[in-house]
């Protein structure tokens, strides 16, 4: 709605499909709106963490809280077990991630290359599969986790990367596979390379931005999973992070500057993660137009 | 031994049973329009598309049951097919590393192959630095480092433009006769057949029309088909009923007689009478396309020479330039 | 053949996975629904009681109503701000990079964090979203002197607030549509540009029918999302309430009915209704597009 507004001013300033420099001011300004609008409660998470924990509420909105204090994250830490879900967290992204990564850009791979009836019948599973929301599934899966003995360990938590998190990753790189030109992968053929070879040497490299973008995201959303260990995990000590962090707003809800300081601590990593690869992703058509 | 043999393959893609026999070291030029099925001859051939019957021999070994990758063969594919993410150098020696060749000989090789194609100063770049005659040379360099038993060229000159054209074919002719290497080289642009193959074979929907010389093929064409694919503009193609009129010795009716547009003489004494409907000047040719009995004809000028749209002028023909066809397109002896 | 069966080794995980995590239970839930089954004793086939059971719950009834309006509401005002936020940013200008990541930033929180967040902001006392809205009143009042909503109390204002916390995450539909922006090809700007087509004409016939595609694919995802997105809110934020069922939504009763009550069987069934409910959706917008598409003489389907 912000765009559609700017947008027709700056259609009114010209006809012309490049931006006149008044258009580049509208858009700017736009800009500035999404700012405005979109970051504020990111800063008030970081604001509302700082707090001094037990401190009657403040009158009115405080962007700097006064006193700034991190006896919330101290809290936070003890409380929560924080350190001990982190370290959860962090094995359940270490062996989910790669997996997965791997499991979608191989099953995109051999998408790609199988003959179109054998690839549109999975391609058709898969679409299916994307269409069933998640919540439709946590009562059978239970039931087949509990049968393979993985409900109460961070196994059930690592058994999504076996399909790529999730159904969408394979078909993503699915085509991105099948842009490849059809002549790299008949020169790969001529030099006897095996579809395994291909995929490593070859494929894989040439779509490095896609291999960027999709680890990011699975990272974000392993990182994230609430729901499944929701479900699955009930030992306090294979809480992981999202888990660990419900305990602590449940222990205490009214003294917000600690599972605020919490919810940052579970935040800080999924968006360090986002920045370093945003820029493959985010901003890559100013960087490589020119090739 | 022979360097190719392809008996009676058959395949998807409209390719219906082909007969053809490469020399050791021959370059053979496989022409026709689009759609005749060259391309799938050649991927056939290299294995990567399967035939449907018949049997494809290289090097005298029966290949057809055979993966690419251990027919020998190397191939040129009309976009080069470089990988972008390797340097010249790792382009080249893909093959010779994948095959578990030494480091140190690969190294060599690749210097060798770039240097017999004249892109050894090329070997750090990234194919997306390189211009298209550059990118054509390490495509070649490929192909050449393996040593291969048979090279596969498909349309490797169609992405460059006219002048670099002209200047690879040479290129490419030469470096056949350098390295006495058996070639397969497809195309649509009968001059770079001409000028390139030792021979021509000529496809048309999915069968060998003809294979020769290029000489055979211009001074023989066994169909009217080849006669008319072969030359620009295209031989004219007359009923037999028109001879009189262009001063030739009388034709059954039925046949049809062939004219190279190089052949046809305006501003004859004796010749019949026709109207000049239309003149392309190309430099220093004019193409003149003039109406005789109901028929467009076409002649090939000096482009000083040439008569006006609309003038009146006389046409015939020199006897020792006629092919003659019969109605169902193949070559039969002047009467 | 040799290469095939290599291909087909390299999809075997994944065909694993997707049957054994997704189509095989997906399968199991069709069939639970039609069973009485608390994963104690064996399941017993109850053939529709579930389901009739189901219309007679006000719980059910109130969470699919829930779910209807969130769905309705949510939805269109998701693919809107995304589309506006990506044509938007689509061009270079000054701050237009940070507007870029300032919108995705709140999809890549957690869920959980993200839900702790809104509580927060949401409280009506001393919640920042209040304190703003009193900011220049008397009272506890806003300016206008009215009493400032009741989020976590009042079944309206509840909803509202769910839906409010859904419009900042949509950085997922907003990286896809300004990519999908990008790669529209700058001729046919220009040529709109020569025919001295302006802003809203270009918009409506040029860009909005180049991106429907994309758009109609991204409206099917977000209505199927939907009934998960507003799960950990409704868990979190207002524990399904205000009392009794406030913001009860299709998924939080799944969720309390198979993990809380442990009637597997009744939640199988409210599943299936979810899904039945899903391919309604997806139908009706699927004809939708379908004759967005034929106007414009895109290929069909």
């Amino acid at each position: 709605m912000i765009g559609r507004l700017a947008r027709d001013r700056s259609g009114t300033s010209g006809p012309s499909p490049y931006p006149t420099a008044a258009a580049r001011r509208w858009r700017s300004l736009g800009a500035i709106l999404v700012i405005v609008v979109f970051l504020p409660p990111l800063l008030l998470l970081v604001a509302g963490s700082l707090r001094q924990p037990g401190l009657p509420p403040p009158p009115g909105p405080q962007l700097v809280p006064e006193p700034i204090s991190t006896a919330g994250y101290e809290r936070a830490v003890q409380l929560g077990g924080l350190v001990r879900a982190t370290f959860n967290s962090l094995l359940v992204a270490a062996v989910a991630v790669p997996v997965s990564v791997v499991v979608a850009s191989l099953a995109g791979f051999a998408l790609a290359r199988l003959p179109r009836r054998v690839a549109g019948i999975v391609i058709a599973g898969s679409l299916l599969a994307l269409m069933v929301p998640a919540t439709a599934l946590l009562v059978p899966k239970f039931a087949v986790f509990r049968v393979l003995g993985l409900t109460d360990t961070l196994g059930a938590l690592v058994a999504p990367a076996l399909l790529g998190t999730s159904p969408l990753y394979p078909l993503v790189y699915y085509l991105a596979f099948r842009a490849l030109p059809a002549e790299l992968y008949d020169a790969c053929r001529i030099e006897d390379l095996s579809p395994l070879r291909t995929w490593w040497r070859v494929a894989l490299p040439l779509v490095k931005p896609v291999t960027a973008a999709i680890a990011a995201l699975t990272y974000v959303l392993t990182w994230s999973n609430f729901l499944d260990p929701l479900v699955y995990v009930y030992d306090r000590d294979l809480f992981t992070l999202p888990l660990a962090l419900r305990s602590l707003a449940t222990l205490d809800p009214t003294n917000f500057p600690i599972f605020l300081a919490g919810a940052v601590l579970a935040t800080a990593p999924a968006i360090a993660v986002f920045w370093i690869a945003q820029r493959r992703f985010l901003h890559r058509y100013e960087g490589t137009r020119t090739r | 031994m022979s360097g190719v043999r392809v008996d009676d393959v058959h395949a998807a893609h409209g390719v219906r049973g082909i007969d053809l026999s490469v020399a050791q070291g021959e370059l053979l030029v496989v022409l026709g329009p689009s759609g005749a099925g060259k391309t799938t001859l050649l991927r056939l051939i290299a294995g990567l598309a399967p035939a449907t019957r018949g049997r494809v021999l290289i090097a005298g070994r029966d290949v057809t049951r055979l993966r690419p990758g251990r027919r020998n063969v190397s191939m040129v594919f009309q976009s080069y097919a470089l990988f972008p993410h390797l340097t010249v150098a790792q382009n080249i020696d893909f093959g010779l590393l994948v095959r578990d060749t030494s480091k140190a000989a690969a190294r060599a090789r690749t210097r060798k192959a770039a240097e017999t194609v004249g892109c050894d100063h090329l070997l750090d770049r990234r194919p997306w630095q390189l211009s298209g005659g550059e990118r054509q040379r390490v495509a070649l360099a490929r192909a050449l480092v393996r040593e291969p038993d048979v090279f596969l060229l498909d349309e490797p000159l169609s992405n460059l433009d006219a002048e670099l054209r002209v200047e690879m074919r040479a290129e490419l002719r030469a470096l056949h006769d350098r390295i006495g290497a058996t070639m397969v080289h497809v195309t649509h642009d009968q001059t770079e057949a001409l000028v390139l193959g030792d021979r021509i074979a000529v496809l048309r929907d999915g069968r060998v029309e003809q294979v020769g010389t290029p000489d055979e093929i211009w001074r023989t064409p066994v169909t009217s088909f080849v006669a008319r694919f072969v030359g620009s503009p295209p031989m004219n193609l007359l009923p037999g009923g028109l001879a009189a009129e262009l001063g030739l010795p009388p034709v059954e009716g039925d046949r049809l007689i062939g004219v190279r547009p190089e052949a046809v003489w305006l501003g004859a004494a004796n010749g019949g009478e026709a109207v000049v409907t239309r003149v392309d000047v190309i430099g220093s040719d004019a193409h003149v396309y003039v109406e005789l009995g109901g028929r467009s004809i076409v002649a090939r000028v000096a482009a000083d020479d040439r008569p006006a749209a609309g003038a009146k002028v006389r046409v015939a023909v020199r006897p020792g330039d006629v092919h003659h066809f019969a109605t169902t397109g193949e070559r039969v002896a002047p009467p | 053949m040799n290469e095939r069966r290599q291909l087909l080794l390299m999809l075997a995980p994944y065909l694993i996975g997707l049957t054994g995590l997704v189509l095989v239970p997906f399968g199991v839930t069709l069939l639970m629904a039609f069973a009485d089954y608390d994963m104690i004793r064996a399941p017993r086939w109850i053939g529709l009681d579930n389901f009739t059971a189901l219309f007679g719950d006000e719980a059910f009834r109130a969470a699919l109503r829930n779910s209807l309006i969130f769905a309705a509401v949510a939805v269109p005002l998701r693919l809107l701000i995304a589309l506006g936020l990506a044509l938007l940013l689509h061009r270079r200008a000054g701050a237009v990079g940070a507007a870029r990541t300032a919108a995705v930033l709140p999809t890549v929180v957690p869920e959980i964090a993200y839900g702790l967040l809104w509580l927060w902001l949401f409280n009506p006392l001393y919640g920042p979203v209040n304190q703003l809205l009193r900011a220049g009143g008397d009272n506890g009042l806003t300016v206008f002197g009215r009493t400032p909503p009741q989020w976590l109390t009042d079944p309206g204002d509840a909803q509202a607030a769910i839906i409010v916390m859904s419009l900042f995450t949509i950085g997922e539909i907003f990286v896809i549509l300004l990519a999908t922006r990008q790669a529209l090809p700058g001729e046919v700007y220009e040529l709109a540009a020569i025919e001295d087509a302006t802003g809203w004409d270009v918009f409506r016939r040029v860009t909005l029918p180049l991106m429907a595609p994309v758009l109609g694919l991204l409206l099917l995802r977000d209505t199927i999302l939907s009934f998960t997105v507003s799960f950990v809110p409704a868990l979190v934020v207002t524990d399904g309430g205000p009392p009794p069922y406030g913001t009860t939504y299709l998924s939080l009763f799944v969720y309390r009915n198979a993990f809380e009550y442990l009637r597997y069987g009744y939640a199988a069934a409210a599943t299936v209704v979810m899904l039945v409910l899903t391919v309604l959706a997806v139908a009706l917008q699927w004809h939708l597009i379908r004759r967005y598409r034929r106007q414009y003489g895109l290929a069909p389907g």
